[in-house]
């Protein structure tokens, strides 16, 4: 895939398993080690020979020999090598032989080529050539990472030198896939007291699945998280296991106390409850301190139904038609944890098409959520079993689709029997009328009462996290944060601070409205607005005069004409000086087409 | 179909204007020079004196502004401890923001200062700080690569050893390179070196690719501080300012990069045989003839006047000084540094 990133940690456990298991000679190569064909040979040596040492650090004498022969290296020293050590290992290991007793003589020689693209057709070309020519006194097997796609192959290397491979391609799980693990292992689970809120969330998903599908920046972004969060709130000290949070909550100081009175959820939390209640939490520490555990026994509570119900419901979801929730369950996450998920109208509409399901699909779902539920060790869910298991059961029974049958067979019966018209126009119609007000079948109540009963399920359970008191403990909820410092922007920034300096200075004199700048703004900042106003090219010489016609516009109620050489002079140090940080910023470049002129390097208004 | 159509406009507007900006080759502007003005140009020291006069509005607010980010140095040191490496980007110098965190917050351990601006800095002599003296190992390294390998080796053997490293304008002239930046990022994606950098170029990032960008690890930090960059812009060759002082790396790789392949293997030729003979305290430069002779047998030049005429190009650019001996004959010398050259050399390496 083309998250590069990630690819390190693969490379290194499959070069640690061929280690292990099939022979100790590896090498990895990068494309930036390697420009030349000199090079690539120098950096294969030293990494096989070191490997060798790795694998049997017995003797100190080949060490040294090793480090010596790193100088000279050539295709013939590095087949001269190979026959030695198989030679040795032949006569003096016994114990590898066992293992890699299949390349009894000659365990190959394994070199991983990470990056592909990268690398430079002309050496890798030579490198298959010249190892192509050997490859009967060393087994060699290379090993290619590819980012984009197996046709990279053909197009760097010409017919001639792909037809020396041997090519088995091998695909690696695609980076969505880790990502929904990562989420499933890491976010929906109570193990970690730790949580993201849905907008956090939804920007760390937003950078992968739109930048750069990098797992890697995922975790980074999920590190920063908990940084911050441990960092800048206060109660955090509470984000952990429940038995240990209470212990903590008995130690708090009278300003953690009132931190804790300061939430914005726990101040709903007071306001619900009666004045006297009120009063005591308001006022009694201790009071508070014993309402806090309560409370965070609550929220554990919270968080181990939370789970298996969502799973249940990804069940449902997922296999419905046009996936009105999402077909992933980090999507249906994000949702429940948005608002209440029952008043969108994607759930009203699946649910829609859940009465609609046939009951083959019923029932294995019915069995998944079964599982889950047992799974999981929330304790309220024995209840929800024994139904789940019930209804179960009640599908197994055949009835309700053998009634069904029988009805309609009765009915043929009837119409095969009577043959004149007025007779059967009669029962035609009686049986269009029974079928109106036939009472739905068995299956068809059940359906509606298992559809109702996840319902239930729902609305019980999967109330957003922001519903709930004290969730500012465990959830993480400022993305803004977080975009600024893993996704910033530092041109827009640029722009803002050149284009409206009020945004940064608090001043009253840089006010301005839309597009005009007030004269009194820093120097850069006129210089730059000015810039805006012309084409490919500028002329310093026109520049400079706007320049000092409104600088001195500012100056002029005070400014003497016997001084004024002198101003003019500081004028043009000024704009010499802003004029090179706009050289600096990357806005313009000296030119070579006119003398003394520049040229913009941006367009439009940016 | 008319809101969809304002739409488009609008979405095609910034295209628009690009190819608008391109379009003709016939640029309106007017034909005055700098030297109608009747201005003598100013050097830099008058300029830096002019510029101590020059009032400096809104301190107040700047001052404040600063304060702001100086808020932030705690929270910046743990990060860079949990493995995060910090980038500041916004208008105005950071250099003096950055001196005051190195100041406030890493008297104690070691730190090493980058000035990027700087125009004859390279990777190496990043490097050859490290190795020299942080690490105190005296020896020389046959390539940066290999320099960065040792480093990369003794951090992770010696669990002692932190570093700090600061640097100003990580995107400047010098340091933007595609290999310096690997190597930076390598550096910096060692778990006890921790890089704190400024960045100004509008497409600084621009640099980074997915693979650096994960080794450098960065938190990106807006720090907008309106201050002049007067330290950065001291080296910035600005058209308005008299040129001193003897030729910069930087000016000599760019004056060279527009020249003809032949013509820079003439200048490299004259530069190799300078450092061949640098030992040498009596050398009196490359005759004319010999170097002619050298320039033939490489197939750089096919006559006396083709040679002449690129030695009167050189001279123009202040790139050679000829001079004549007693004994009549005229001797060609390239009036840099040998650092100067022996950097320029090893980057004409790379490059090639």
């Amino acid at each position: 895939g083309v998250n590069v990133t990630d690819h390190d940690l693969t490379f290194k456990s499959l070069s640690e398993l061929i280690q292990n298991n099939i022979t100790p000679y590896v090498a990895s190569l990068q494309a930036k080690d390697c420009p030349g064909i000199k090079n690539l040979m120098q950096k294969l040596m030293g990494q096989l020979m070191n490997c060798y040492v790795d694998v049997d650090s017995s003797d100190e004498e080949d060490c040294a020999q090793v480090s010596q022969n790193r100088i000279r290296c050539s295709m013939t020293s590095l087949i001269s090598w190979y026959e030695n050590i198989t030679k040795k290992t032949d006569s003096e290991t016994p114990s590898r032989k066992r293992t890699s007793s299949r390349h009894l003589q000659s365990p190959p020689v394994v070199i991983i080529f990470k990056d592909m693209e990268s690398f430079t057709t002309k050496v890798l070309q030579d490198f298959i050539v010249i190892s192509s020519q050997h490859i009967h006194e060393l087994p060699l097997i290379l090993i290619f990472g590819i980012a984009t796609s197996p046709m990279i192959i053909h197009s760097l290397l010409p017919h001639s030198v792909s037809s020396l491979l041997c090519i088995e391609l091998f695909q690696s799980l695609s980076c969505k896939e880790h990502l929904s693990t990562i989420i499933d292992k890491l976010l929906l689970t109570t193990r970690f007291a730790f949580k993201l809120s849905e907008k956090v969330l939804q920007v760390l998903i937003n950078i992968f699945l739109y930048h750069d599908f990098s797992v890697q920046n995922f975790i980074k972004g999920f590190q920063l998280c908990i940084v911050e969060h441990f960092y800048s709130q206060p109660l955090s000290v509470l984000c952990c296991q429940l038995l240990e949070a209470k212990k903590r909550v008995n130690s708090l100081s009278h300003s953690q106390c009132e931190n804790i009175r300061r939430l914005p959820s726990f101040r709903r939390y007071v306001e619900s409850q009666e004045s006297e209640k009120q009063i005591a939490l308001l006022t009694s520490d201790n009071f508070l301190k014993e309402a806090v555990q309560k409370l965070l026994e609550d929220l554990h509570v919270y968080h181990e139904n939370y789970v298996p119900v969502l799973r249940c419901l990804h069940v449902f979801t997922s296999s419905l038609p046009k996936y009105p929730l999402g077909k992933q369950i980090r999507e249906l996450h994000c949702a429940c944890l948005e608002s209440r998920v029952w008043e969108s109208e994607d759930y009203e509409s699946s649910l829609q098409l859940a009465r609609m399901l046939n009951k083959s699909d019923l029932v294995t779902m019915l069995q998944k959520c079964v599982e889950i539920f047992v799974s999981s060790s929330g304790k309220e869910f024995d209840k929800v079993v024994e139904k789940l298991k019930d209804f179960l059961a009640q599908f197994q029974k055949p009835e309700g689709a053998c009634q069904e049958q029988e009805e309609s067979i009765s009915s043929q019966k009837e119409l095969q029997k009577k043959t004149d018209l007025y007779h059967l126009q009669k029962t035609l119609l009686e049986l269009k009328e029974s079928r109106r007000s036939k009472k739905l079948t068995k299956f068809e109540i059940l359906r509606f009462e298992v559809v109702d009963f996840i319902d239930s399920l729902v609305r019980n359970y999967l109330v957003p996290a922001d519903h709930k008191t004290l969730h500012e403990i465990m959830y993480f909820n400022t993305a803004s944060t977080l975009r600024e410092h893993l996704n910033a922007a530092p041109r827009i920034a640029l722009h803002t601070a050149l284009n409206n300096p009020y945004c940064y200075l608090k001043n009253q004199a840089l006010k301005s409205d839309g597009g005009s700048i007030s004269n009194k703004a820093p120097d850069i900042c006129i210089v730059y607005k000015l810039h805006l106003e012309c084409g490919r090219l500028i002329n310093l010489v026109d520049w400079l005069e706007a320049f000092s016609t409104v600088v001195t516009a500012v100056e002029g109620p005070n400014g003497d004409a016997a001084v004024s050489d002198q101003v003019d002079d500081i004028i043009h140090a000024r704009f010499i000086r802003a004029v090179s940080e706009l050289e600096l910023l990357g806005f313009i470049k000296p030119s070579k087409q006119k003398t003394d002129h520049v040229a913009r390097l941006t367009w439009g208004g940016c | 179909s008319l809101s969809k159509k304002m739409k488009e406009d609008k979405m095609s507007n910034p295209v628009e204007e690009y190819f608008e900006a391109h379009s003709s080759s016939k640029v309106l502007t007017s034909d005055r020079t700098l030297q109608k003005l009747q201005k003598r140009r100013l050097n830099q020291e008058t300029l830096r004196d002019l510029l101590k006069k020059a009032p400096f509005p809104f301190a107040a607010e700047i001052k404040e502004l600063n304060e702001e980010h100086e808020s932030l140095f705690s929270k910046w040191m743990l990060q860079l401890h949990l493995g995060f490496n910090i980038v500041l980007y916004g208008l105005g110098s950071k250099w003096d923001l950055l001196e005051k965190f190195r100041i406030s917050m890493l008297q104690e351990s070691v730190h090493l200062v980058v000035n990027g601006y700087f125009p004859s800095i390279t990777v190496r002599s990043i490097l050859n700080s490290v190795t020299e003296e942080v690490l105190e190992h005296t020896g020389t390294f046959r390539s940066p690569l290999d320099q960065l390998e040792f480093i990369m080796k003794r951090f992770k053997e010696d669990s002692s050893l932190e570093l700090y490293v600061v640097i100003h304008n990580l995107d400047s002239q010098m340091l933007r390179g595609e290999r310096s930046q690997q190597i930076l990022a390598q550096l910096s994606s060692l778990p006890r070196i921790y890089l704190i950098a400024s960045i100004d170029h509008i497409n600084a990032p621009l640099m980074w690719d997915q693979a650096k960008l994960s080794l450098y690890n960065w938190l990106w930090y807006e720090t907008t501080t309106f201050s002049p960059y007067v330290e950065e812009t001291s080296y910035e060759n600005s058209l308005l300012v008299q040129q001193s002082g003897s030729l910069a790396l930087s000016s000599l790789t760019h004056v060279l990069r527009s020249l003809t392949p032949n013509a820079r293997g003439i200048f490299r030729l004259l530069a190799q045989h300078q450092l061949e003979n640098k030992d040498n305290p009596s050398y009196p430069g490359l005759s004319f003839q010999d170097f002619y002779q050298h320039c033939r047998e490489a197939f750089l030049v096919n006559s006396d006047l083709t040679l002449r005429a690129q030695l009167t190009e050189f001279r123009d650019h202040k790139l050679i000084r000829t001079k004549r001996a007693a004994d009549g004959v005229e001797y060609v010398l390239i009036p840099v540094d040998d650092s100067t050259l022996t950097d320029f050399l090893e980057k004409e390496d790379e490059d090639v």
